[in-house]
């Protein structure tokens, strides 16, 4: 059945409690590896943003992989699309899978436990390791050369994941589950978009039925030419 | 799998149903022909968009899957072509103009005649169209006023004639638009609001997009946003004449001993293969399957390909890398410039447009503002990727960062080509598009300046960084996929004629972003449909008196 066909099955993320594709210690493993992406401060982190679910659920099959445009559940692929779908995902359960192992490995050769027994510092270590770079250190106007490895800058085109090795994959996974539509499984309560000050819509169906609008963060008043709207020129030099 | 039959001839097969193949569905329609659209994408609607950015942007809903649908790419002849995602554009019913920006500048009049202003620039193919503006202007008119448009006329200096204003008022000024009209300002440049497809005012039966700011990348689910899919395929169902149909992929346009094309093969998401036959064939496909499909169809008459006796199909090809400059401001200096709230982009200046030799190079761009992204996806280079310097930096700057971007004008080299893939084959089995490409070196020098001017801009917007994002090579980012089937007057050097229309094959024709001679500084589809519009309106008055048997 043609993409436009496929039909909506009513299940959610959050269905089921705990792991559907994970074992209790890779869940476990994954989500000290998140918070030491995304940590807990001031604000809540991966930990309290549920990623760790939003990864399981992606690696769990094809059923979490497109919510319905309302997020009242997820569509049931069919074709070709989903057979890729499958291929990708089977691939990225090797990644993380493999991945795990190889934390816990350099965990075991450095500090004699397994990651998710090591104090943060030291797993920050072990992220360093499995990396091969140094942990980024905080930017600065001043300092930053601006040719560092912040990712693809954001232009038009999506990103591929298909080609990422296991860190930088984790990495985006992490972002994607903290920062992601909630329906996906992690961005629990909107957290992560409440901690850069993204107002995000209450629900994928506010973004269909006109009612979520960022019009107050803009200036409706101004009218062209600009430049000599009150607005614009409290901005100006003159 | 069973012998199915073939479905009844018609008057024309229209092969993709994006910007050009849509207009041509809906005037010739309306002008009484019976058409078969054939679109290899699915039919989503409306109800299938929201404001998810994991799945419009990140996770290939409407983008093509690169496992089913890879591309290759290489610079030069003698490297081997690698899989790329080059110029990923949605192959849906409404093509890229379902979730793209709807920027909707007119070409200017020098754009018409770069090689009467630029003469032969070395290792260029440089050319004037066989059509001027005056051409097209009636018909840029009427695609604003169908389509659904805003803006404001006259705002444009460098505009050509217009014969009349936008349907709409433009969109109202985001932040970002303003931080750029104040700098702008003070450095004595000019800007104005982006033209847009998009409606800002109750426009027949349409009601304004929401500005809820899911606008670039993202389908539209209600009717504010203009594409294809809500305006001209809906008037050509409407005839009655239009049967359009969707996840039909075409493999081959068929000819006769003759040499005239008879229709096409499609198979259709089950995988049965059909022949639709008709009078004409229209290929809209894209500046890139538009090419293959050309250069798969072979046959003892034409062994290079349909329409390939010049040996261009293919050729020429341009992409207007899209570049730009971040500026990241302080926030203890700065209000927040919330670049995620209305729709992407907002103002436009085309100050830089034309050429000013002075630069040190030949042509220019149009420049404007924009976000960065939304949450997933902002991005700059240099920003901290994990751990508590990455959460600061999303903190600090997600608010507080825009970039000024550029669509690079540039020349058409003939070895800048499509190809089919000797090695590489799709889901379906039939070989890729292979891109060869290596910019020109005015391409670099006009990036490079364009690049830094827009760092100069956000410096005097006050941003305390300014990160150029260069270009390494082309991408394809834009998915502005041009020149690929030139049109010209002479057919040793171009491939369809002044309209549209294939030099060699009386009956066969390409109304698609392929058909561009030279780029632009700007975004092509209005461009597209406007001359689909004038190249229908030709087949209408003369051509098809030439078809009946
Ligand atoms: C994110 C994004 C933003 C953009 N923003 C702008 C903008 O602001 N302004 C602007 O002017 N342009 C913009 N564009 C570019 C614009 O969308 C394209 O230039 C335009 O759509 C090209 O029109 P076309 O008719 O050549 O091809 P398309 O619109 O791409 O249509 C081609 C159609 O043909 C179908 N097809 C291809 N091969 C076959 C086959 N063998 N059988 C059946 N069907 C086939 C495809 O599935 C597709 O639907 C943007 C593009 C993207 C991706």
């Amino acid at each position: 059945m043609g993409q436009a066909e496929w039909a909506t099955v009513p299940i959610s993320t959050r269905d089921t409690k705990g792991p559907l594709f994970f074992t209790e210690h890779e869940w476990a493993t994954v989500e000290a590896a998140t918070a030491r992406i995304i940590p807990t401060d001031h604000h809540p982190g991966a930990r309290e943003a549920g990623v760790v679910r939003f990864i399981d659920r992606m690696l769990a099959g094809t059923q979490f992989v497109f919510p319905a445009a309302d997020g009242k559940g997820f569509l049931r692929m069919e074709g070709l699309e989903e057979q890729a779908w499958q291929e990708r995902i089977e691939s990225r359960r090797t990644f993380y899978r493999d991945g795990i192992i190889e934390l816990d490995a350099i965990a075991a050769d450095a500090f004699g436990a397994d990651f998710l027994n090591l104090t943060e510092d030291q797993q920050d270590a072990v992220l360093e390791r499995i990396s091969r770079k140094e942990k980024p250190t905080k930017f600065v106007f001043a300092e930053s050369d601006g040719q560092g490895s912040g990712g693809a800058p954001a232009g038009n085109q999506p990103v591929n994941e298909d080609f990422l090795e296991f860190f930088p994959l984790l990495v985006l996974n992490t972002r994607q589950g903290f920062y992601g539509d909630p329906v996906y499984g992690g961005n629990d309560n909107r957290l992560g978009w409440r901690v850069i000050g993204f107002p995000g819509p209450p629900s994928l169906a506010a973004t269909m039925d006109g009612s979520y609008t960022t019009l107050e963060y803009m200036i409706p008043e101004a009218e062209w030419p600009y430049e000599q709207h009150p607005a614009v020129l409290r901005y100006g030099d003159r | 799998m069973t012998t199915l039959k073939n479905p009844e001839p018609v008057d024309v097969v229209i092969v993709g149903a994006g910007a050009g193949g849509a207009t041509a569905a809906k005037v010739l329609t309306e002008a009484g022909l019976r058409v078969v659209g054939l679109e290899r994408g699915p039919w989503l609607k409306p109800e299938h968009a929201s404001g998810d950015e994991l799945k419009f942007l990140n996770r290939n809903f409407i983008w093509q899957d690169p496992k089913l649908k890879p591309r290759t790419y290489r610079q030069n002849d003698s490297e081997e072509a690698v899989v790329t995602n080059f110029s990923a554009t949605p192959q849906v019913v409404g093509g890229g103009t379902t979730h793209w920006g709807g920027m909707v500048p007119r070409m200017t009049e020098n754009d018409f005649r770069l090689r009467s202003l630029h003469g032969d620039v070395e290792g260029a193919s440089l050319v004037d169209w066989p059509i001027t503006y005056d051409d097209l202007e009636p018909y840029y008119t009427r695609v604003e006023w169908e389509f659904g448009t805003s803006g404001l006329g006259g705002a444009n200096r460098w505009e050509g004639r217009r014969s009349r204003d936008y349907p709409t008022k433009p969109a109202p000024l985001s932040q970002i638009g303003r931080k750029f009209a104040t700098a702008m300002d003070k450095m004595g440049h000019s800007t104005f609001p982006m033209p847009q497809g998009m409606v800002t005012e109750p426009y027949r039966g349409r009601t304004p997009f929401s500005e809820n700011g899911f606008w670039q990348q993202y389908p539209d689910p209600g009717t504010g946003k203009s594409s294809t899919l809500i305006s001209f395929i809906p008037d050509a169902v409407h005839t009655g004449l239009y049967d359009l149909r969707s996840d039909c992929y075409v493999s081959e346009v068929l000819v006769d001993k003759t040499g005239k094309a008879t229709g096409v093969r499609y198979q259709d998401e089950h995988g049965n293969e059909f022949v639709q036959n008709a009078k004409a064939v229209i290929v809209c496909g894209g500046g890139i399957e538009t090419p293959r499909l050309l250069l798969m169809s072979t046959s003892a008459l034409f062994p290079d390909g349909l329409g390939n006796g010049s040996g261009q199909v293919g050729k020429n090809a341009t992409f207007h890398q899209y570049s730009f400059s971040v500026g990241l401001f302080d926030r203890a200096l700065h209000d927040p410039l919330y670049g995620w709230s209305g729709h992407y982009m907002n103002l436009c200046s085309f100050d830089f447009y034309e050429t000013d030799e002075s630069r040190g190079h030949i042509l220019g761009s149009l420049i404007f503002p924009s976000m960065l992204g939304h949450p997933v996806n902002w991005s700059f280079p240099g920003r901290p990727t994990w751990g508590q310097a990455a959460k600061d930096a999303d903190r600090d700057l997600f608010n507080y960062s825009m970039k000024i971007g550029i669509l690079l004008h540039d020349l058409p080299v003939e070895s800048n080509r499509v190809d089919l893939d000797p090695n590489v084959k799709d889901a379906w089995g039939l070989p890729v598009a292979r891109i060869t490409h290596t910019p020109h070196a005015n391409d670099f020098a006009q990036e490079k300046w364009q690049v830094k001017k827009n760092g100069e801009i956000l410096e005097a917007a006050g941003a305390s960084k300014v990160v150029p994002v260069n270009m390494e090579r082309i991408t394809g980012n834009t998915s502005h996929e041009l020149g690929t089937v030139r049109m010209g007057n002479d057919p040793a050097t171009s491939v369809v004629d002044k309209w549209c229309r294939s030099h060699e094959v009386p009956n066969l024709y390409v109304f698609d972003a392929s058909f561009f001679p030279t780029a632009t500084g700007i975004n092509p589809a209005l461009t597209i449909m406007a001359n689909a519009w004038r190249c229908a309106d030709r087949i209408i008055a003369v051509d098809r008196h030439g078809w009946t048997d």
